[in-house]
């Protein structure tokens, strides 16, 4: 197996890092992560599809949240309802309607934290040590985009940035 | 018929997008004219045979609900300038507007709520005790008729100016955050309030006041919200239409519209379940007798039962779980299935909120209703091809550039 080498190129705009991204997936090369300093649309595009990102699994930690939270909600209310067995105006002991109010307080804060937690999980946050290959331009006016290849194809990799409008390219030992 | 006219919506669908396509709406206006005959005869028979309280009961539950389509179309497009929704550019306004032109007729067709009140208000019999000053016929009919005329007024002033040049090009340039124009800016937020007011006047006199004892604060809102509902349910239903019967390219084939229309009529319906619920709850909490009886001969004493809780269906249950997904939404068969009983649903509840405060152990349902109700969905048809046709104009001219993304990422709702 040939040495890795990792690149970090810098780029005025989204659009040309969004290109990069675009000509990397055309050679096959999906190891990279961008650096935006605001949320850019073409390289969250241009990136989903690099990865061919399919619908995001938070959705299911918060189906799974929101089932819970009804479940606790109805054993919660109807639960104690029996365990207290107090008669309330005539009404039955375990009265439906108003606990409809409670289960879906419950399903929507349940499910909402569980997809908050979901969310977290997925995107491996949170980070408490910044990517090695982080700058601080990155957070202000330049885009980052950081890949790793074989040094066999750094050379190639780094004309390939050039042309999608690189500003400044910087190899370092993967 | 000139040479290039085809003989129906169906040959114009066979026609090329490049040459110029004159739609066919004759027989849209033939087959409106005869539903109106259908209706005038079935009116007259009805008075002729002694079913007099059937004929105006059902002409008010009609004529609310036909109302409710019209005017809660002009006011979806009030919404649309005031959260400046320009994603199918003018396109959205115009279809939002273009049963407007049955609101004219709706004033001159409230007559009909004037001439029945005896059979209609329970109250002109046997006085409300008091609330003589207000449930009185001649300031019933006066302010509901002046308060329909003013909202009427702001309606066609909205229409008329959405369709100004400059209207149109500020719809069509959503790259821009320019407001809308002056007048229409000012004129949106009042024309929203001027609905709220008055159609909850019309939910407490033409509906509550039926049952005189009764009360509920939030039924006013709940009745401007279910006319706000069923006009998007009309919307979704003339796109799915207009998609079909247009050629091939036109606007309405875009899967991302449907997508759009089809979140409107699921998320309105939710809040339709909410403000209903919310009623509901308060009602069960306080337990009065004349708070619970209205819901207790509708929804759980025969022959009321099965309609009731089939308009709960209908406008909730069924769009709830067919417009959950992304591609039920953008589909041509379950948005338009959705649309169609959702618009039945809002008229079996208008029909249940109405007629059993008067029958509250008979269900009256037969020949003479649907004859009232083919009458005024004839008159509907007829006031409501010039807006269409305008529509399906824009539809094709523009084609599917209509719809314009603003680089969010694609949605997943």
């Amino acid at each position: 197996m040939s040495a890795q080498t990792q690149l970090v190129a810098s780029f005025r705009t989204d659009e040309e890092c969004a290109e990069a991204i675009e000509l990397l997936n055309r050679e096959h090369i999906q190891d990279f992560r961008a650096f935006s300093p605001i949320m850019s649309v073409p390289i969250i595009e241009a990136s989903r599809a690099a990865h061919q990102a399919s619908k995001s699994y938070v959705r299911f930690w918060v189906l799974f949240g929101g089932i819970t939270g009804v479940l606790t909600a109805i054993a919660v209310t109807i639960g104690t309802s029996w365990e207290w067995n107090l008669n309330a105006g005539g009404r039955p002991i375990a009265s439906i309607p108003p606990y409809i109010i409670i289960m879906f307080e419950l399903m929507i804060l349940i499910g909402g934290l569980s997809g908050v937690t979901g969310f977290f999980f997925h995107s491996r946050m949170p980070v408490f040590e910044p990517d090695p290959a982080y700058r601080t331009r990155f957070g202000a006016d330049h885009f980052g985009l950081v890949l790793r290849c074989d040094e066999a194809l750094a050379s190639k990799m780094d004309s390939l940035l050039r042309e999608a409008g690189a500003e400044e390219i910087v190899r370092e030992a993967a | 018929m000139s040479p290039n006219q085809p003989a129906s919506l169906g040959a114009a669908a066979a026609k090329p997008i490049s040459e110029p396509v004159q739609l066919n709406w004759q027989r849209m206006n033939v087959i409106g004219g005869l539903l109106v005959i259908i209706g005038i005869l079935g009116f007259i028979a009805g008075l002729a045979t002694g079913n007099t309280q059937r004929v105006w009961l059902t002409w008010l539950v009609c004529w609310l609900f036909f109302m409710s389509i019209a005017q809660g179309g002009v006011i979806v497009s009030v919404a649309f300038y005031l959260v400046q929704g320009r994603w199918a550019g003018s396109l959205q306004y115009k279809l939002a507007q273009s049963f407007w032109l049955f609101l004219p007729l709706g004033v001159i067709l409230f007559a009909g709520v004037a001439i029945g009140r005896d059979y209609i208000f329970p109250w002109i019999a046997h006085p409300a005790k008091d609330k003589e000053g207000w449930l009185n016929a001649p300031f019933l009919i006066s302010r509901d008729w002046i308060a329909i005329i003013i909202l009427t007024f702001m309606s066609w002033l909205m229409v008329r100016w959405s369709r100004q040049p400059q209207a149109i090009a500020w719809q069509r340039d959503s790259h821009t955050i320019e407001m809308p124009p002056r007048g229409l800016r000012r004129l949106s937020p009042a024309v929203g309030i001027v609905y709220c007011i008055v159609f909850s006047l019309l939910a407490f006199d033409l509906i509550m006041s039926l049952s005189p004892q009764w009360r509920s604060t939030l039924f006013g809102w709940w009745f401007f919200e279910t006319a706000f509902w069923v006009s998007i349910a009309a919307m979704a239903l003339g796109l799915v239409l207009m998609a079909r019967i247009l050629p091939p390219g036109n606007s309405f084939t875009v899967p991302e519209l449907r997508h759009d229309c089809g979140k409107m009529v699921f998320a309105f319906s939710i809040f339709w379940i909410y403000l209903s619920f919310a009623q509901y709850i308060v009602i069960w909490y306080g337990d009065i007798p004349v708070e619970t009886f209205f819901i207790l001969v509708r929804f759980w004493h025969h022959p009321w039962m099965f309609m009731s809780w089939l308009s709960v269906f209908f406008i909730w249950v069924i769009p709830f779980f067919f417009l959950m997904g992304v591609r039920p939404k953008k589909s041509l068969l379950i948005l338009g299935g959705v649309a169609v009983l959702g618009l039945i649903g809002v008229w079996d509840l208008y029909y249940i909120m109405i007629v059993p405060s008067l029958s509250p152990n008979y269900l009256p349902f037969g020949w003479v209703e649907l004859c009232i109700l083919a009458g005024f969905l004839g008159a509907f048809l007829l006031t409501s091809v010039p807006g269409l046709k305008l529509v399906a104009e824009e539809a094709i001219v523009l084609g599917p550039s209509v719809y314009q993304t603003h680089g969010f990422i694609g949605e997943d709702v």
